[in-house]
């Protein structure tokens, strides 16, 4: 399956109206990875300016979801689609809820940024968390990947990054609780850092609900609440 | 400009209506023509005394009614060996109706303008309309009993009128004695002769019977006595009283009042009179029988005969199109032979219509009608019974002249129908007849009546075939009458389109017969018109019954 | 509140679930198509179709004009015995027993297997006269039933309230919606057990197109309905089974729901999402 078949319709209009929502997603997707990127470099250099200016990116990320809806609403009421195009724009849909969630958590990611950058500078002890970081910068931009090639052949490699995730959340967590104890004072400011990795791990989390609407959209297979080893079978099979 | 102008189609809109309007003025002018000359046959016109100076310069009187004018051009004239003056540019001509045909010998003669000396209408000109003879144009000088004057002068008129009346309802007592009582006993003394032959044919030929069919007859004799008795009395009555008239000349003549139909004089009559006369006349023209070789009285006979012809033609033909249609277009299975059919079919009803009456003659009467008085009446020979022109042989060759018209619309009904309403009825478990029956054939009726319609204008106009086939210039009786089995098929029969032709081509008078061709005409055209009329109502009530689901 | 009453009070979700796939018990065949082969002349416009249909279930068929759907359904009440120079190869099981078994009467056989045509096509008859036409044929002739028919299957039918008080107008008098409801009451008024509905709306607006889907879905209590149409919406609406044809060949019958969603041939999904097949 390729991502021509949505300019396959005898209907020209409707060509261009689907292709007109992928590419709002895209964009919507690119937005809302800049605003990771920018929230993670943000609390790693403790540039506040950065941090308000995806605050501030936000209303952009909801502003398209609500365009986006809008459009795949009126689709559906006007075109009837069915099959291919009726999954597709289920999928938007949801695709774009799971894409604002992770807004969120980068807006939540920039707020934490703003207040650490007031209490000190010590940012050089956040290794594990930018790594963290990575992976699901990694993961959403893989699940965005597919999204646009809609080729979902390797998408449990993506959604098996999310257990490296949990195990980085996992450490990260047993460090901060080390760090509480040592010395109570860090206490405010470790968990606005725990915030900052529970959002990441938040993220991972709706990366792997996109791989899994995604999944939907392509095979038409609901693959939801199921194990990696399972959703690992069940795309072999 | 004129190119635009060819191109805006504007010419052949004109084109068309110019052939409409031509059409129209067509048919109405046929209509008029025979309605103008056929209506105004029965106006009573005033009768005119002339004093003509005669070609060998006696004058003479002239009585009579003046009919038409013809006004020759001098030149014409004078090559047709009239001598005319200088100054003279046209030769004017009188048609006068002058009647006393037993006297003179001609109905009608011909007189120059220039030789009328004196014209007048003295009002006690009489008219007398004879049963034979024609009329009679004269004054009134006296009437008679029994050979005696009884009033003479002036009381003479109101006498005759009163003796007229008397004399008419004699006449039409004796008319009916004849027709219904002893023509009953004629055909009932017939019916006996043909049952006493058929029996001995049979060989049951017994004294049983012979005692029973003799005790019949004289039971129908003296039936038959009686109203002999009757009718000779009736008779004497009538033969008693006679008028005196003077004629043109001034010699007298005796006519019996028996030969008397109506005595009027027109001149002294107002326009409500004329009226009057003249519904008595039409009356009369459509209710009555012929007299005189067909040239007066009514056409009655002719009437009744044509719409007869066309309504056993109707029984005949629409079954039988119908049935035909529906096998050519539901049961046969379509290709070449049905193909074939069909151009036969077509073809048929451009077969000359006296081709038919050929066909009628030389099969319907001779073969069929000759083979069913051998098996059915061998007891008439050798008169035959059948085996003669009659009404059945005409009605099944004009069925068969018309039959292809019935075919060909009932089969375009049939194919109008919808495949739905076929199918829909067939969904529901009806067979293909039952669906033909209770859907498809009701549907076509409209069509079928459109086929009949078509049918009855051809075939109440047609006369040739019929001509060989069983009509006849005078027919004795009608062929539906109060005699068992009440419709004889095989009777001959008048017909009005024959009629016309007898009337205007055969009667040994000819200039009198011709206002009746026209008043004739006009009524096989009304005829024509009606029974089309009382179809095409028919037809209209399916239509709205069965408003096809086209629309 | 202790466990114990949770437990007790809790809302059921396992029977609200049960329903959603709408394919909950066995169906039982109705009709089953085997091997089925048609010929027009040389034409051959069906190509060996199998097929079960269940019964008291509405199935579809879908397809491009041409694609033999009529074609199929007209086989099942032998429709198409009518037409020239057709052939038929294969059998249709309606109850076990083959339609096209020699000893089968045709009439009969379209008296358990009624038919509802594209254009409405009632007889120019009263509206009485249309429902029991189908009665009187099988020589039905009492008042009372008849009456007692026509009311039944006005009311199955969702007319009896428009035409109530004018059962002997002509039923041309009546709107394209209302004539069609009316086929519809004089297939029923003979009581099949097979409805056949080619394109039973096609001809209709769109609120009476509605009611017909209505009906449809109110008629299903009791027969087994097969519908031919154009519109997929209309399949998708109201049947529980859709059988998509293409070039005079099944290529794929399943519920209705997994039919629209997620069809399991291209050439399917290509035709209900408007591609270029």
């Amino acid at each position: 399956m390729d991502n021509s078949k949505i300019g396959q319709h005898i209907s020209g209009q409707f060509n261009k109206e689907l292709e007109d929502v992928r590419n709002k997603v895209l964009t919507m997707g690119g937005l809302v990875e800049q605003q990771i990127e920018l929230a993670v470099t943000a609390f790693s250099t403790g540039d506040v300016e950065m941090a308000e200016l995806v605050i501030k990116q936000d209303n952009q990320v909801d502003a398209l979801e609500m365009a986006i809806d809008q459009e795949c609403m009126q689709i559906l009421a006007l075109r009837q689609p069915a099959a291919f195009d009726l999954r597709l724009l289920i999928t938007v849909i949801k695709v774009i809820n799971e894409l604002e969630r992770v807004g969120d958590m980068a807006e939540r990611i920039a707020e934490m940024a703003i207040q650490l950058s007031s209490a000190d500078n010590k940012h050089d002890q956040y290794y594990e968390l930018e790594h963290m970081a990575e992976l699901v910068q990694e993961m959403l931009h893989g699940a965005l990947d597919v999204f646009a090639r809609m080729n979902v052949e390797d998408v449990t490699s993506i959604t098996g990054l999310d257990e490296n995730v949990d195990r980085e959340y996992a450490s990260i967590i047993r460090q901060l609780i080390t760090r509480m104890m040592e010395d109570p004072r860090n206490i405010t400011r470790m968990l606005d850092v725990l915030w900052i990795a529970r959002s990441l791990e938040r993220i991972g989390d709706h990366a792997c609900n996109i791989c899994e609407h995604l999944i939907y959209m392509v095979k038409g297979e609901d693959v939801r609440h199921l194990t990696q080893e399972e959703l690992e079978r069940k795309m072999k099979g | 400009m004129i190119r635009l102008w060819f191109k805006s189609g504007t010419p052949w809109v004109w084109l068309n209506a110019a052939a409409v309007s031509t059409c129209l003025i067509m048919v109405i002018g046929v209509l008029g023509l025979i309605i103008v000359r056929g209506v105004g046959h029965f106006w009573p016109t005033n009768v005119v005394q002339f004093s003509y100076q005669e070609p060998d310069g006696e004058i003479r009187t002239i009585i009579g009614e003046h009919v038409d004018t013809s006004i020759t051009p001098a030149a014409m004239a004078k090559s047709t060996g009239y001598i005319m003056a200088d100054d003279e540019d046209t030769l004017v001509q009188y048609l006068i109706k002058t009647g006393n045909r037993d006297i003179t010998g001609t109905d009608f003669r011909w007189i120059l303008e220039r030789n009328v000396r004196q014209q007048q209408s003295p009002a006690e000109l009489m008219v007398v309309e004879r049963r034979e003879w024609g009329n009679f144009y004269g004054r009134l000088v006296a009437i008679k009993e029994n050979g005696k004057i009884i009033a003479e002068g002036a009381e003479a008129w109101p006498a005759v009128q009163t003796k007229i009346d008397e004399a008419l309802a004699v006449f039409k007592k004796i008319a009916h004695l004849e027709k219904k009582e002893v023509g009953a006993i004629n055909y009932s003394l017939e019916q006996l002769r043909l049952e006493q032959k058929k029996l001995q044919l049979e060989g049951l030929w017994d004294i049983a019977a012979e005692q029973r069919l003799a005790a019949e007859k004289t039971e129908l004799e003296v039936d038959y006595k009686k109203y002999q008795a009757q009718l000779s009395e009736l008779y004497q009555q009538i033969r008693r009283d006679s008028l005196v008239a003077k004629t043109e000349s001034g010699s007298e003549i005796e006519i019996p009042l028996n030969k008397v139909v109506k005595i009027f004089q027109p001149n002294t009559m107002n326009v409500f009179d004329k009226i009057v006369h003249y519904g008595a006349k039409v009356v009369e023209f459509l209710t009555d029988e012929p007299r005189e070789a067909n040239t007066e009285g009514g056409i009655f006979p002719a009437i009744f005969g044509t719409v007869m012809m066309v309504l056993m033609m109707s029984v005949i033909v629409t079954p039988f199109g119908v049935i035909a249609a529906v096998y050519l277009r539901e049961y046969a299975k379509q290709g070449f032979i049905t193909r074939l059919i069909r151009i036969s079919v077509n073809n048929l009803a451009g077969v000359p219509s006296i081709v038919y009456g050929v066909f009628g003659l030389g099969f319907f009467v001779y073969i069929l009608g000759g083979n069913i008085d051998q098996l059915f009446f061998p007891e008439a020979a050798p008169a035959p019974v059948y085996g003669t022109p009659g009404l059945l042989w005409a009605s099944i060759t004009l069925a068969l002249l018309t039959l292809p018209v019935v075919i060909v619309s009932t089969e375009e009904g049939l194919a109008r129908i919808p495949r739905s309403i076929r199918e829909g009825s067939l969904a529901l478990g009806a067979t293909k007849l039952e669906t033909l029956w209770l859907t498809v054939l009701p549907m076509a009726s409209p069509a079928m009546m459109t086929g009949l319609i078509l049918a009855v204008a051809r075939a109440a106009g047609e006369v040739a075939p019929l001509m060989l086939v069983g009509v006849v210039k005078l027919a004795p009786t009608l062929p539906l009458d109060g005699n068992y089995p009440f419709l004889h098929l095989d009777r001959k029969f008048m017909h009005l389109g024959f009629h016309i032709y007898d009337v205007g081509f055969q009667s040994p008078n000819v200039e009198a017969a011709r206002p009746l061709v026209y008043a004739t005409s006009l009524l096989l055209v009304l005829v024509i018109v009606g029974l089309n009329l009382s179809a095409i109502l028919i037809r209209n009530h399916l239509r709205e019954k069965y408003r096809a689901l086209e629309g | 509140m202790t466990a114990q009453q949770v437990r007790t009070h809790s809302i059921d979700v396992s029977s609200i679930l049960r329903g959603q796939k709408g394919a909950g018990e066995p169906n039982e065949t109705c009709i089953k198509v085997e091997n089925l082969n048609l010929f027009y002349g040389e034409k051959q416009a069906l190509h060996g179709v199998n097929m079960e249909m269940p019964k008291k279930k509405v199935t579809a068929y879908i397809g491009p004009s041409g694609c033999g759907k009529s074609t199929l359904l007209r086989c099942i009440n032998r429709m198409n015995d009518l037409v020239d120079n057709v052939t038929i190869e294969g059998s249709i099981l309606l109850d076990n027993e083959n339609i096209y078994d020699k000893a089968v009467n045709v009439a009969a056989l379209r008296r358990r297997v009624g038919m509802v045509f594209q254009k409405p096509n009632p007889f120019p008859k009263s509206i009485f006269e249309n429902v029991t036409y189908g009665l009187r044929i099988q020589g039905i002739n009492d008042k009372r039933v008849l009456e007692e028919t026509v009311e039944n299957a006005l009311r199955g039918a969702a007319l009896w309230d428009e035409v109530k008080d004018r059962l002997n107008d002509n039923a041309l008098g009546l709107s394209g919606g209302q004539q069609q409801r009316l086929v519809i009451a004089r297939a029923i008024a003979i009581e099949p057990e097979v409805l056949l509905l080619d394109e039973p709306a096609s001809a209709l607006d769109p609120i009476s197109t509605l009611k017909i889907e209505e009906l449809i879905n109110e008629l299903k209590e009791k027969y087994t309905i097969v519908i031919v149409t154009h519109n997929m919406q209309q399949a998708a609406r109201v049947s529980d089974f859709t059988a998509f044809m293409y070039m005079g060949e099944l290529i794929e019958i399943g519920t209705t729901s997994e039919l629209f969603t997620n069809p399991r041939k291209k050439q399917t999904e290509d035709y209900i999402t408007g591609r270029y097949g």
